[in-house]
């Protein structure tokens, strides 16, 4: 019974009251900007990474932890009671709304937050089952199986967020040479940095995540002129009897499919949605009402939302490779507080992962009981006109860059990259894998010279390993896909293509 | 020109042609000993790639329009370099209101002085409550 001895120690961490305040502190915040147009959890944690410096270690990721699942609760807020989702609950908008639309509000508001805390629930006890598990498969990898393993997160990443490989893999890979620029570590030497003194240290992650995130998200907004017209409906939140026992089966399937998506590369809400909804439709007793409103169609898709959102700490903790761009900025957070991610740190650190894994459930009562209650109040944020609210999310930048160094320079480079990430944007490329590339692109390179250095300079190390050639086999597999659809698809020029999957932030 | 797809194939290809030709100058070494110049040589021959693709690509696709929309991009830019000089030669305090009413230009609604007064104030006093409270080392004064 270690699990049951782990958990305890983790709930001794989570229950105290710095860190019950700090998790709090992360959901109320995530909900609020899940609730705001056009900042998702990408740009929130990058903003608020910064002002968790002077906070101790395990309260600061408990509070991360709590901004990340928070958010996704916000947005499926926005998207069932507007169909405005902003990062990740685009499968929330079908049902969700149809049934605001048929007057039932909060009977939607009411399954995505019992389905939210089932699917989280169910997430955690895969958490500390598999991530130790995990973590000793790690210790089988060498450096050839790390770059393969990277390299599969890429074109999984890619894939999923942008809907298109060629654009995902080019962004990835210019996260990765912006990631080379500042001082080569094995010789010493200065790449990339101009003779400019401030970039020897490299660009700072903040500034990137900031100008690509949040500035340029600012200004897309600005370019779009949308007026909200905030919610006034009447919210009636329990549901009765027979309504509460639909949400049940299909909550669990949810939480089963979300919480096996959340672990691949690459895997992540958005993917855990779609997967959960296609099911639904397919075994549910109801299906012939989903996508009319149906209950199913909203807490199947919310289970596995937040499934999703907490099996994917599992690579990151347990390999050490996150998995998708807010993991990666999860990582740059754990590293920032000087702790390494990856086999060592359960066995380094049980204190803060198990503590991390319990606050998650602590996070999830924290949502259900406060927040789903509280939903007619969380509404009132949509009554913040835009012209309010951008210059409080510009001064967010501005203190966020500047706390990073105390140097009010950075700022600039801020700017620099937002108008960078303003170009991105424009040109439709996502930012997400760049974010990715740019946090994995050093030790990509390092474990990499590694496995050359060890095989003498010969690139068939990466064949002969087993673990790294069944991922570049996979890797393989995918684009030769990829490219056959794309000359099957130009075949035909009378089939309209695929609407690419909106953006995830 | 005007392609969209087009444009952000040259802009990949202008990019890895910036980093790759950089990377020419350092020591390159050899695969078993790789030089700082072999990885970023090789990531950025790799993105030539990708951004060869995506021109040709762009030739057998449907053009779409590109829209670039300088005025927004240019206030928001604008006020955040308001704030880092203000802030610098004068106080953060004065940064922060002269950082609102920079990009109040870009709003929708009407510009509306007592608004930007009432949105800095507002900021200064969380500023305050970081510096007081959470012990940031602001220059507010």
């Amino acid at each position: 019974m270690d699990v049951l001895h782990n958990l305890a120690l983790g709930f001794e961490v989570a229950l105290t009251w710095q860190n019950l305040l700090f998790c709090a502190i992360g959901c109320t915040v995530g909900t609020l900007v899940g609730l705001l147009p056009g900042l998702g959890p990408l740009a929130t944690i990058s903003i608020l990474l910064p002002l968790t410096y002077s906070i101790p270690t395990s309260g600061a990721l408990i509070m991360l932890a709590g901004i990340y699942y928070g958010a996704q609760y916000g947005d499926s807020v926005s998207a069932i009671t507007m169909k405005i989702p902003h990062a990740s609950s685009i499968v929330a908008c079908i049902d969700g709304y149809q049934l605001t639309l048929k007057g039932k509000t909060g009977l939607a508001l009411f399954t995505a937050g019992v389905s939210s805390f089932i699917g989280g629930t169910v997430a955690i006890i895969v958490l500390s089952l598999f991530a130790p598990m995990l973590g000793e498969v790690a210790f089988l990898f060498g450096p050839a199986d790390y770059c393969a393993l990277m390299l599969v997160g890429f074109v999984c990443v890619s894939f999923v967020t942008t809907g298109s490989l060629l654009n995902g893999m080019a962004m990835c890979l210019i996260g990765v040479l912006l990631g080379q620029i500042g001082t080569d570590v094995n010789s010493g030497l200065q790449r990339f940095t101009m003779d400019m003194p401030f970039l020897a240290d490299g660009v700072g992650l903040v500034s990137i995540a900031l100008g690509c995130f949040g500035i340029a998200e600012i200004t897309k907004n600005l370019d779009n002129k949308d007026e909200r017209t905030p919610f006034n409906g009447k919210i009636k939140l329990m549901p009765t009897w027979p309504e509460f026992k639909r949400i049940i089966p299909s909550a669990l399937r949810g939480s089963a499919v979300g919480s096996f998506l959340g672990i691949l590369p690459g895997g992540g809400p958005v993917i855990a949605q779609f997967a959960a909804y296609a099911i639904d439709k397919k075994v549910s007793k109801y299906k012939h009402e989903i996508g009319q409103g149906a209950i199913e169609g909203v807490a199947g898709q919310a289970a596995a939302d937040e499934a999703a959102a907490r099996t994917s700490f599992i690579p990151l903790m347990s390999i050490g490779i996150p998995e998708n761009a807010v993991m990666a900025l999860m990582m740059a957070a754990f590293i920032i507080k000087g702790i390494q991610p990856g086999p060592n740190m359960i066995a380094g650190h049980p204190d803060l992962f198990w503590g991390l894994v319990a606050s998650m459930w602590v996070g999830n009562v924290f949502l259900i009981t406060l927040n789903v209650p509280l939903v007619r109040y969380w509404l009132s944020v949509f009554k913040i006109p835009y012209s309010v609210l951008f210059p409080s999310i510009l001064f967010f930048c501005c203190i966020g860059t500047f706390s990073v160094n105390n140097n009010l320079d950075d700022i600039f480079i801020t700017a620099v990259f937002g108008f960078i990430g303003y170009i991105f944007l424009r040109l439709d490329l996502d930012a997400a894998p760049l974010m990715l590339g740019f946090i994995l692109g050093p030790m990509l390179e390092e474990n990499f010279r590694r496995a050359m250095l060890l095989s003498r300079g010969s690139f068939t190390t990466f064949l002969t390993r087993p673990i790294s050639g069944a991922l570049l086999g996979l890797i393989a597999v995918f684009i030769v896909w990829q490219v056959a659809a794309f000359f099957l698809q130009s075949r035909k020029p009378d089939i309209v293509p695929l609407e690419p999957i909106p953006q995830t932030k | 020109m005007n392609d969209r797809n087009l444009v952000r194939g040259l802009f990949i290809l202008a990019i890895s042609l910036a980093f790759g030709l950089l990377s020419l100058r350092y020591p390159i070494g050899e695969f078993s000993q790789a030089g700082p110049g072999l990885f970023p040589l090789m990531v950025s021959s790799l993105l030539f790639l990708l951004g060869l693709i995506t021109v040709v690509r762009s030739r057998f696709i449907e053009h779409v329009h590109l829209e670039f929309n300088f005025k927004h991009i240019a206030i928001i830019l604008g006020s955040l370099c308001s704030f880092a000089l203000i802030s610098e030669h004068v106080n953060m305090i004065a940064g922060i209101a002269c950082m609102v009413f920079v990009a109040s230009f870009a709003g929708t609604a009407s510009y509306s002085v007592i608004r930007n007064l009432k949105v800095a104030a507002g900021l200064i006093a969380v500023a305050l409550a970081f510096q007081k409270l959470l012990g940031f080392n602001l220059p507010l004064y």
